[in-house]
């Protein structure tokens, strides 16, 4: 290290030297020339400064990098990635991938995993947050006083323990399989391994209803804009929220009739210790998400009050003036103002829940962290794998900001 | 008329009691409309159910377990005969805390009296309000010890906080503006009788011993003439080096920081992860918003990288691939020393996102006045732009500290066996194997964790209140 150092110095010595006699000889030939000389000269330092930090980064990097090839050569650590094609010796729970899969197909799961946990969590968090955030503000003393102690409980204790003793609290208040707890006409099964909800299958004629259901969005979409237009010409009250689902919902049964039933409704039921029909899901994937969804709840309530309190006061006197219920008020008045002020730290949010999604091998919920950690357990070459998990993350992450701050930019008001 | 007498008026014109009576509150606040006297009943009802079920939970639960682990709580595997250099650690600093601070409060209430704004001397009952959430937890473990003497410990502990504050409170005017390095001092010292006199504390003295000499010669020798000069660059190396032979030579063994654990391991993580963080964050925020190019990038692309990837990934990385980052001629550092290099470097990367914001918060007039003095970039940097920056990142500085406070629980996961860690081990003893007692251990650790990251959660809004960070 020392000793690379020294050789930079010495190569940039020289350079100094050379630049330094040359700007000797130009300023003796050109008398005139009142150019300072090169050690107090803006543009020569400010590279000097930069071929320096640089040489330092890079001898850094080069000497880190030598003791990395140095001892993964010496315990015989290949630095490619042939082994993803191996057989990954792991089987997911909730899946059927065993452990003959090839490693690559591991990987692949827990990415859907993860996925599975942000996309499902993050829009629950914005509205149990907006909930409590306005809990918060009621002037109901109980009520605000209940989300103030939720809010100051899940705040300061940490997610890993949130998501421990969301999973330790299942695991006891849910009972074992063979007397699981079908609640609701045995339409739902919950025992401390597994969930189950209702869900649609498919019959004859599935894809053509799926066609006809995507066919009266697009025409719920387009009486939507009908009514706007509507409004915004004749200021008819627009209802467009009614017109919208209306017309999805009726061509969705006309739909439904024509096609004589394209799907059923079945219940998940327990058939020799299968799951048959519904919709399941392990009980640590409930307990993470739920876990997450607690933790940062709290977080987008405190954002939600602090958007609410700072919209200006005169905007709610006003509403209260054309006598709006405080119901009007919200939705109308106080949210399209205070959403635009929450959205930005709502997105730092989002990218931290997704950072904390990682804590779910905790439970044994095999999102990528937690494979990628079964896959350490079987002595996989540690480097590879860190890799890629670290660029799994930053490209969630830059995914979720970019969408983000594509929606930040349409929210915000232009001109001001 | 000024602000201060302004206050005075409106608390004056207030009135003097209330005409609430408590039936007029509870219709106020519980039943002004159907809609909320609804939301009361059916909320108060869910309340009385939870507390009912809490306390019979309580009650019928076996907490066994806290008693026989508690010192696994606190202080993990320490050895019995080595637990000394733990209390007298504890005392040394709450006795230079409590002195410190104290006498700092004194200076500011000084202060305030002679710029003739009301200043109220703080009281012992004033600092129970602001720290009883960890008063109550300590008191909580005192309550399942099963032995005698962390009990008198405790005892004496609290009797020393409120002598040391008076003590402090006492100490003559010259003295008490020593506060600052006599609690640095303080520090070096406990630590030094935790983890010996060599190595990385005996660096820490001699650096902390070189900042205080150059603060102080730097007051002492102004002038620019090259003896004065001379003594302010060279004086305070000197100090520093001669502290650093000094404390090294004083040979006292310590206690290296592998078999430490439980609460003590987690304060103590998230302290020196702050406290090494924060250099590097700060060169990584100026090196942010330098106009170099390759100097920027370097810090952006660190800075945004850490900040992307979870910490769990990062700690991954210290115990896999950082040991194959040193040369093959070392021995590899162990897993805890590994852990908090990372956790150093996260800390750091979220240190200089915040200090950046107070950077940009900065009037740009300060620095372009400072430059039209002719100051230097450096002198501009330490002694125009970094005061006010520092001062006005505070209280995120301490919502940084409580964040990394309840991450340091992650270290657990690659087998170090800190405050959380604990929970498990104790439920995977022979005797409470199979009982399913996780409910009770997280529990008490959850009421740990709480109560030290409430209490600084407070101070730090108490601290933006009192900076008026974003009020002007």
């Amino acid at each position: 290290m020392l000793e690379r150092i020294l050789r930079l110095a010495i190569i940039l010595g020289i350079l100094a030297a050379l630049y330094i006699a040359y700007w000797k000889v130009r300023s003796s030939s050109r008398s005139d020339a009142d150019e300072p000389p090169p050690w107090r000269d803006s543009r020569v330092l400010v590279l000097a400064a930069q071929v320096a930090a640089l040489g330092l980064i890079w001898s850094a990097g080069d000497y880190l990098w030598a003791n990395f090839r140095a001892r993964t050569s010496d315990i015989g650590l290949e630095l490619d990635f042939g082994f993803l094609d191996q057989p990954s010796g792991i089987s997911i729970a909730d899946n059927p991938l065993n452990s003959n899969a090839a490693i690559r197909e591991a990987l692949i799961q827990g990415v859907k995993n993860t996925f599975l946990i942000i996309i499902v969590g993050i829009p629950l968090a914005v509205i149990l947050g907006t909930l409590i955030g306005i809990a918060r503000l009621s002037t109901n003393w109980l009520l605000s006083k209940i989300a103030t102690v939720y809010v100051e409980f899940f705040r300061n204790i940490p997610v890993l323990l949130v998501i421990v003793l969301t999973w330790t609290i299942f695991l006891n208040a849910f009972p074992p399989v063979r007397i699981s707890w079908l609640p609701f006409g045995e339409t739902f099964i919950f025992n401390n391994l597994r969930f189950g909800f209702p869900s649609i299958v498919g019959g004859n004629n599935f894809g053509a209803f799926q066609v006809i259901v995507l066919l009266g969005l697009l025409a719920a979409v387009a009486v939507w804009i009908w009514r706007s237009r509507l409004f915004d010409r004749t200021g008819t009250p627009h209802h467009r929220v009614l017109y919208g689902l209306g017309t999805l919902v009726a061509i969705s049964v006309v739909g439904f009739v024509a096609l004589g039933g394209p799907f059923d409704i079945t219940t998940p039921e327990i058939i020799d210790r299968v799951y048959v029909g519904g919709i399941t899901m392990i009980m640590p994937y409930a307990a993470v998400m739920i876990g997450l969804v607690l933790y940062t709840a709290s977080h987008v309530a405190e954002i939600v009050r602090g958007s609410i309190l700072s919209v200006d006061k005169g905007q709610v006197e006003a509403g209260n003036a054309l006598a709006l219920n405080s119901f009007q008020r919200y939705r109308f008045v106080i949210l399209p103002q205070a959403f635009r002020v929450a959205f930005p730290p709502l997105i730092n949010q989002f990218l931290n829940y997704t950072k904390n999604s990682s804590l779910a091998f905790a439970v044994g919920f095999a999102e990528i962290t937690g494979v990628i950690q079964n896959l350490f357990g079987q002595s996989r070459p540690a480097p590879q794998l860190l890799l890629i998990l670290m660029v799994v993350y930053l490209v969630f992450s830059l995914v979720l900001s970019a969408i983000g701050n594509l929606i930040n930019r349409r929210l915000q008001i232009v001109g001001r | 008329m000024t602000d201060t007498a302004k206050a005075k008026e409106s608390a004056n014109l207030a009135p003097l009691h209330s005409d609430t009576t408590p039936a007029k509150w509870v219709k106020n606040n519980l039943f002004n409309n159907i809609m909320n006297s609804v939301i009361t009943v059916v909320l108060g009802v869910v309340v009385v159910f939870l507390v009912v079920q809490s306390f019979g939970w309580i009650a019928g639960e076996e907490w066994e377990i806290v008693r026989v682990n508690l010192r696994n709580f606190m202080v993990g595997q320490f050895p019995s005969d080595e637990l000394w250099r733990l209390w007298t650690s504890a005392f040394l600093l709450i006795g230079t805390f409590g002195i410190g601070t104290a006498a700092m409060a004194h200076n500011a209430y000084d202060d305030a009296n002679e710029k003739g704004l009301v200043a109220e001397r703080p009281s012992l009952l004033n600092l129970l309000a602001r720290f009883w959430p960890v008063l109550a937890f300590v008191a909580l473990m005192v309550s399942f010890s099963e032995t005698l003497p962390p009990v008198v410990g405790v005892i004496a502990g609290v009797g020393a906080i409120v002598a040391s504050r008076l003590v402090g409170w006492a100490l003559p005017a010259s003295i008490r503006s020593l506060a600052v390095p006599m609690m640095a001092i303080g520090t070096i010292v406990a630590m030094a009788v935790l983890a010996g006199t060599g190595g990385l504390i005996a660096m820490s003295a001699g650096v902390v011993a070189l900042v205080i000499a150059a603060s102080g010669l730097s007051r002492r020798f102004e002038g620019s003439d090259p003896k004065s000069m001379a003594i302010r660059t060279g004086g305070p190396i000197i100090i520093g080096a001669v502290t650093l032979v000094i404390v090294n030579a004083i040979g006292f063994d310590g206690f290296g920081w592998e078999d430490w654990g439980g609460l003590h391991l987690t304060l103590f993580a998230t302290v020196v992860g702050i406290a090494s963080g924060m250099p590097i964050g700060i060169l990584l925020a100026i090196g942010r918003r330098s106009e170099l190019p390759v100097i920027k990038g370097f810090c952006v692309v660190f800075i945004e990288f850490v900040r992307g990837v979870p910490l769990i990934s990062l700690l991954l990385f210290s115990s896999f691939i950082l040991p194959l980052l040193f040369p093959p001629s070392v021995e590899t550092p162990e897993t805890l020393t590994r852990a908090m290099i990372v956790i150093a470097l996260f800390s750091a990367a979220y240190i200089a996102e915040i200090i950046r914001g107070g950077l940009q918060a900065v009037p740009k007039g300060q620095t372009e006045a400072a430059q039209a003095s002719g100051m230097s970039a450096a002198k501009i940097q330490r002694l125009i732009v970094m005061p006010q920056a520092l001062r006005a990142v505070i209280p995120a500085m301490v919502g940084q500290f409580i964040s990394l406070f309840k991450d340091t629980s992650l270290i657990a996961t690659i087998g170090v066996a800190e405050f959380f860690q604990f929970a498990a081990i104790a439920n995977s003893q022979p005797n409470f194997l199979g009982k399913s007692l996780q409910l009770v251990t997280y529990s008490i650790i959850a009421v740990g964790y709480w109560s030290f990251a409430y209490t600084m959660s407070k101070e730090s809004r108490r601290l933006e209140a009192q900076l008026g960070v974003g009020v002007r």
